[in-house]
C-alpha cells in the first residue's frame, strides 16, 4: 500500500469540499445521528437484498457485514478526517477488491446510504433549516470523500492484482517488470 | 575486467558472421551486463525486452510441454532476434540480418553462451 495518506486526504478534501467547518459539523451532529445509524445500516442491507446480483456477496455473512458497515458509518461522524482516516477508507477499497466486489457496488452503496442519511437528517433536524442544510452538506462531503478514497484504492488494488496475475503467468520477476517499465519511461 | 572479457566474447561473436549486427549479455532481471550494439540502439530497452521475451519463452515451453527452453527466435522482415540463456542468470541476445544463415549463427551463439556462462 504505497500511499502518502497526508497527500491523499488533502487531495480528497479539496475535491469533496469537506471544509474544517463541515468537519466540525459532522462531530456536532454525531450525538444526534449515531444512535440512528443502526437503522440506516439495516435499511441499507434490506435494499441490497432486493438486488439479485448482491446476494452472493451477502449470503452467510450479513451480521458480520452489518457490524462492519455500522462501524464504518459511525467513523464518518466521529473520527477526525485526517491521514489515519484516509488509511482506513483506503483499506476498505482494498478489501472490496480482495472479495471481488464489483466496482459499481461502492458508488451504488454510497447512493443508497446517502438516501437513508438524508431521510435521517431531515427527520432529526428538519425543523432547523440552516442546521439541516449544513448537516446534509457535511454528510455529502464526507461520503463523497470516503467514496473517492475507496475508489482510488480499489483501482490501485485491481491494477496490482492484475499485475500479480500477469507476473505469475509470464514468469517475469517484479524486478524485470520494473526494469522493463523503466526502459520505456 | 569481467565486463571487458564479456565484451571481447561479444565482439568475437559479432565478428564470426557478417550477418550478426549486434549482441548483448543481459541479467535475467533485464539489466545490460555487456553489449556490442549499433549506435542509437537503446541498451535499456534491448536488455529489458530480451529478458522479458526469454522469460515468456520459458513459461511457454513449460506450459506447452516443450521441455527446458533452449532459445527464443523472433523473425521480422528486417531480421532476427535470437535469445538464449548464458548460464542460469543471464541472457545472450543477438540481432541478425534477414538473410542470415541461421545454422551457423546458432552454433556460434551456443559457443558464445557457454563462454559467457563460464565468465559469469
Amino acid at each position: 500500500m504505497p500511499q502518502n495518506f497526508n497527500e491523499l486526504i488533502t487531495y480528497s478534501k479539496a475535491f469533496s469540499g469537506l471544509t474544517p467547518d463541515l468537519e466540525a459539523c459532522l462531530q456536532d451532529i454525531a450525538p444526534v445521528i449515531t444512535p440512528h445509524l443502526k437503522r440506516v445500516t439495516d435499511s441499507f442491507y434490506e435494499q441490497l437484498a432486493t438486488i439479485p446480483v448482491t446476494e452472493k456477496y451477502l449470503a452467510g455473512r450479513i451480521d458480520h457485514l452489518k457490524a462492519a458497515h455500522l462501524r464504518w458509518m459511525t467513523d464518518l461522524f466521529t473520527l477526525n478526517v485526517d491521514a489515519q482516516f484516509a488509511e482506513g477508507m483506503y483499506k476498505v477499497g482494498d478489501i472490496h477488491v480482495k472479495v471481488n466486489l464489483p466496482v459499481e457496488f461502492m458508488a451504488g452503496a454510497m447512493t443508497l446510504i446517502n438516501t437513508e442519511l438524508i431521510k435521517l437528517v431531515v427527520e432529526t433536524m428538519g425543523k432547523d433549516i440552516d442546521k439541516c442544510a449544513k448537516a446534509l452538506q457535511a454528510i455529502n462531503a464526507v461520503t463523497g470523500l470516503a467514496l473517492m478514497i475507496m475508489q482510488q484504492s480499489y483501482q490501485e488494488s485491481s491494477i496490482a492484482e492484475e499485475l500479480e496475475k500477469f507476473l505469475k503467468i509470464s514468469g517475469m520477476s517484479r524486478t524485470l517488470f520494473t526494469n522493463l517499465a523503466k526502459a520505456y519511461n | 575486467m569481467r565486463a571487458d572479457m564479456l565484451t571481447s566474447v561479444l565482439t568475437e561473436l559479432n565478428g564470426t558472421s557478417g550477418d550478426i549486427e549486434a549482441s548483448g549479455v543481459i541479467s535475467t532481471d533485464g539489466l545490460m551486463i555487456a553489449s556490442v550494439l549499433p549506435a542509437g540502439m537503446d541498451e535499456d530497452r534491448v536488455g529489458a525486452m530480451s529478458a522479458a521475451m526469454l522469460s515468456l519463452g520459458d513459461r511457454t515451453a513449460q506450459e506447452l510441454a516443450r521441455g527446458g527452453l533452449e532459445q527464443v527466435l523472433i523473425k521480422g522482415d528486417k531480421g532476427y532476434v535470437l535469445m538464449t540463456y548464458a548460464g542460469a542468470e543471464s541472457v545472450l541476445t543477438v540481432l541478425a540480418k534477414p538473410n542470415a544463415k541461421l545454422g551457423l549463427i546458432f552454433l556460434d551463439v551456443k559457443r558464445a553462451a557457454a563462454s559467457i556462462a563460464d565468465l559469469l
